[in-house]
């Protein structure tokens, strides 16, 4: 009866761990190999990289609008709760390549959408986006 | 009720209908031209949606391998340059035959750095572009530049980096 849940967490931490090497490699490669663009201007606006860990338990209706999520970046720290709201969420890779959302709330690893631009099914694991500080313009 | 949704459905189907048919028929030329547009009007998923998903980025000598490295790190980058500075199109030659095409660019780039430098150069850009369906995407970029000074820079930064 005990066994599950620690199997389940063990199995989260492996899922979280996956994740986190995926994404240390994706910064790795681009990190060395990628050049610099030889203008350095100040940023558009406030921006965050990150990748999934998990998804959110679906409505019933089977809609899912809420993930888990690791911040990217070399100093890969935590979201600070709710200062996504209203940002735009694109999706960078994967089956929602391309996708758009914006964010209702978020935790330090959770990350929660407005239903107005749809269920974020078809996101995965592993899949990285970008929350950036500006409208979903509709 | 339903009845009414399915009006307001097919509504919606009907105004959007242009759009998607004008974005259908974009020639080349028009496809690279939209995919700067839309990185200098922030819009991130505008922008990702010119890309082929076998993109392949060289940027100053450097490899985005994957459309997914690419829009991870560096576009966000390329968006922020696109926000700050004024391209403006010098040369354009374009080329191929069937599915397959290219567009040559040259732009002069100018506007101010981050730290207040003026910058004023030449953008040299090579775009592959290949059809799927009534779309063309973007398959391949090559940007470089006719300041050998920054290409010299650029390639130390990646030494130092693939040194460490």
């Amino acid at each position: 009866m005990s066994r599950a849940p620690v199997y389940h967490r063990r199995m989260l931490l492996r899922t979280k761990l996956r994740a986190l090497s995926a994404l240390t490699c994706l910064f790795a490669s681009i990190v060395a190999l990628a050049g610099h663009d030889n203008i350095e201007v100040d940023p558009a606006f406030k921006r965050y990289a990150g990748l999934v860990t998990a998804l959110g338990r679906p409505d019933p209706e089977g809609r899912i609008y809420s993930f888990q999520a690791v911040q990217g970046g070399p100093a890969r720290t935590k979201y600070v709760p709710d200062e996504l709201r209203g940002w735009r969420l694109t999706v960078l890779a994967g089956k929602r390549f391309a996708a758009v959302f914006e964010v209702q709330a978020n935790t330090e690893s959770e990350i929660t959408v407005t239903p107005l631009d749809g269920p974020v099914n078809g996101l995965a694991v592993r899949d990285v986006f970008v929350v950036e500080n500006i409208a979903v313009t509709r | 009720m339903k009845l009414g949704v399915l009006r307001v459905a097919l509504v919606c189907l009907i105004a959007c209908a242009p759009a998607a048919i004008a974005q259908g028929a974009r020639i080349p030329s028009e496809v690279v031209d939209a995919f700067h547009a839309a990185l200098r009007n922030k819009d991130t998923a505008g922008a990702l949606s010119m890309l082929d998903r076998g993109l392949v980025v060289f940027e100053f000598g450097a490899v985005d391998p994957t459309v997914e490295a690419y829009a991870f790190q560096h576009l966000p980058f390329d968006m922020d340059v696109a926000v700050a500075t004024r391209w403006q199109l010098e040369t354009r030659r374009v080329g191929g035959e069937g599915n397959e095409r290219w567009v040559l660019s040259t732009y002069r780039v100018t506007g101010k750095q981050a730290d207040g430098t003026p910058i004023d150069q030449t953008t040299l850009e090579t775009v592959i572009l290949r059809r799927t369906g009534e779309l063309f995407r973007i398959v391949h970029f090559h940007w470089s530049t006719n300041d050998p000074a920054f290409q010299a820079r650029a390639q130390g930064q990646r030494s130092k980096s693939q040194a460490r």
